[in-house]
């Protein structure tokens, strides 16, 4: 689905963001970006969706070469919800907002009308059709960024800094629209610092440290090494953590983070 | 962009940057004046060769290069309309490369200003603590609400907006998904601002200290009579030495 060729990308003041980025992510597939700050996490998103183009090497998106391709033709097909919903939100109504992107993907009204009541009953935010957008609490504002892309079913939805300003229950409720998502086929790519919001979602890990992708694979392998995260400077998951501790203790019956996380959905070893 | 390159401070290590900001003040408001007393385009040149030279000195040559390309656009349309009123090809032309001019004796001043020496040089004339305050914050925020636009067009973008599309009118209305978000977010920081601000006692006294107090050392002195002087040398030749209109 999504395809980086060999990517390097420099910004205009000569700072390189990625270096020789090589990653294959599948359709259907759920995967977390993490890495310190500057890492390149947010510049590799954004060649997704063709707002930045490579400096050398190609980034393919369901086979579109976005070199040669607007922004706005490959929004259609991939979704971002950008770090701070303020920055998009402008509409005089909830309703209007999410209109904004099916109108400008050319949806016929009936059907603008009908993606706008799924969005709103799916995120709970029925109640707020009529109101502003501007006056809705941090996390109806995160929630409705996120109605409004899927409103207009794309194949891949890209969540920047998802729990960013949100409270426990909000994550519990993001961490179940990612698991739906990815359960009715959609790429999710999350790019976090929230590790242990990631950690129960199991997904893909692709670890970024300095333009770099240091480490790639599924949460349960990497997140058990430690001296790679902290080498990235990201945190282990506490669970690992208290595993891995419990697991050094003579005669422990812990072995690894997989199986203590096997041990905690199934109530046995 | 234009903004970005032409008046926002980026620290620097050169010798023009290290001066009283009383006395960049000074060249700037100089060469301001100089601008609007040449009475000539041969004479603009000479004055913009010297903005030429302290960018060099100051080690912002390139910076002022690209204000002086970009504001070269709004300069021929002074152009065109002078010329159509006036008919006059040499005062059009005068006009239009005094705007340049006159935009890089003031970018010259804020580019290697920080926005705390700013605050320091007008506190020195007596302008009020609250406008002195409000100034410089806008000065300070430039930057930020540049970063802000940037990242509201990114998201705008991502949901299909094509700023390019369609006619000057299109075009006009495709920057409300841009224009609101970025205004809603200035008000919101301003509250936030404010109320950060008063939480740290500002306003609590009528005459605050102040961390830095500028003394004008030798250079500062003999930099701001060699201004003074080269002033009064070139309103001197502009008037009797040099001639009016090119030779």
């Amino acid at each position: 689905m999504i395809e980086f060729r060999d990517v390097a990308f420099i910004h205009d003041n000569g700072v390189k963001a990625l270096d020789r980025v090589t990653l294959k992510v599948d359709a259907g597939e759920t995967i977390a970006i993490v890495g310190e700050n500057g890492a390149g996490k947010t510049t590799l998103v954004k060649h997704v969706t063709g707002l930045l183009k490579p400096t050398s090497g190609m980034v393919l998106v369901d086979g579109i070469d976005t070199r040669t391709t607007s922004t706005a033709t490959l929004s259609r097909k991939v979704g971002v919800a950008f770090q701070n919903p303020d920055h998009q939100l402008f509409s005089e109504s909830v309703k209007e907002e999410m209109a904004f992107a099916l109108r400008n993907f050319g949806f016929p009204p009936h059907l603008v009308e009908q993606r706008i009541s799924w969005g709103l009953q799916l995120f709970g935010l029925e109640e707020y059709r009529e109101s502003s957008p501007l006056v809705l609490s941090g996390g109806e504002k995160k929630r409705l960024t996120l109605a409004c892309i899927l409103a207009w079913d794309p194949a891949v939805v890209i969540l920047d800094e998802p729990t960013v300003g949100q409270d426990a229950i909000q994550k519990e409720r993001l961490a179940g629209t990612i698991r739906m998502l990815g359960s009715t086929g959609k790429t999710v790519v999350v790019v976090s610092h929230d590790i242990e919001f990631l950690w129960p979602l199991q997904p893909r890990v692709v670890v970024m440290k300095s333009g770099h992708i240091v480490a790639d694979g599924p949460a349960a392998e990497l997140m058990a090494k430690k001296e790679m995260l902290e080498s990235a400077r990201v945190a282990q998951p506490q669970l690992v953590s208290f595993y891995q501790a419990l697991a050094k203790r003579p005669g422990s019956p812990f072995v690894d983070a997989l199986e203590a996380r096997r041990w905690i959905e199934g109530g046995q070893r | 962009m234009w903004l970005s390159g032409g008046f926002i401070f980026r620290r620097g290590t050169s010798r023009y940057h290290k001066l009283d900001p009383r006395v960049k003040l000074l060249i700037s408001a100089l060469m301001f004046v100089t601008t609007l007393i040449v009475r000539s385009v041969f004479q603009l040149v000479i004055v913009l060769a010297f903005m030429v030279a302290v960018a060099a000195i100051a080690t912002v040559l390139r910076r002022v290069a690209r204000t002086m390309v970009l504001t070269a656009t709004f300069s021929a349309f002074i152009f065109i309309i002078n010329i159509v009123i006036t008919r006059n090809l040499e005062t059009s032309a005068l006009y239009a490369s005094r705007f340049v001019a006159i935009v890089v004796s003031t970018s010259l001043f804020f580019i290697t200003t920080s926005p705390d020496e700013l605050e320091q040089v007008m506190k020195m004339f007596r302008l009020p603590r609250d406008v002195v305050f409000a100034f410089v914050t806008a000065v300070r925020f430039i930057p930020v609400m540049m970063l802000d636009a940037l990242q509201i067009m990114d998201a705008q973008k991502s949901r299909g907006l094509e700023l390019e599309k369609g006619n000057f009118l299109r075009r006009i209305r495709n920057l409300v998904p841009i224009l609101i978000p970025l205004v809603v977010n200035a008000v919101v920081r301003s509250g936030e601002l404010a109320e950060a601000m008063e939480s740290r006692a500002y306003g609590a006294v009528p005459r605050p200290t102040s961390l830095a107090v500028y003394r004008a050392r030798t250079t500062d002195r003999v930099v701001a009579v060699f201004a003074v002087l080269t002033f009064a040398f070139a309103a001197y030749s502009f008037y009797f030495l040099l001639p009016t209109f090119l030779p």
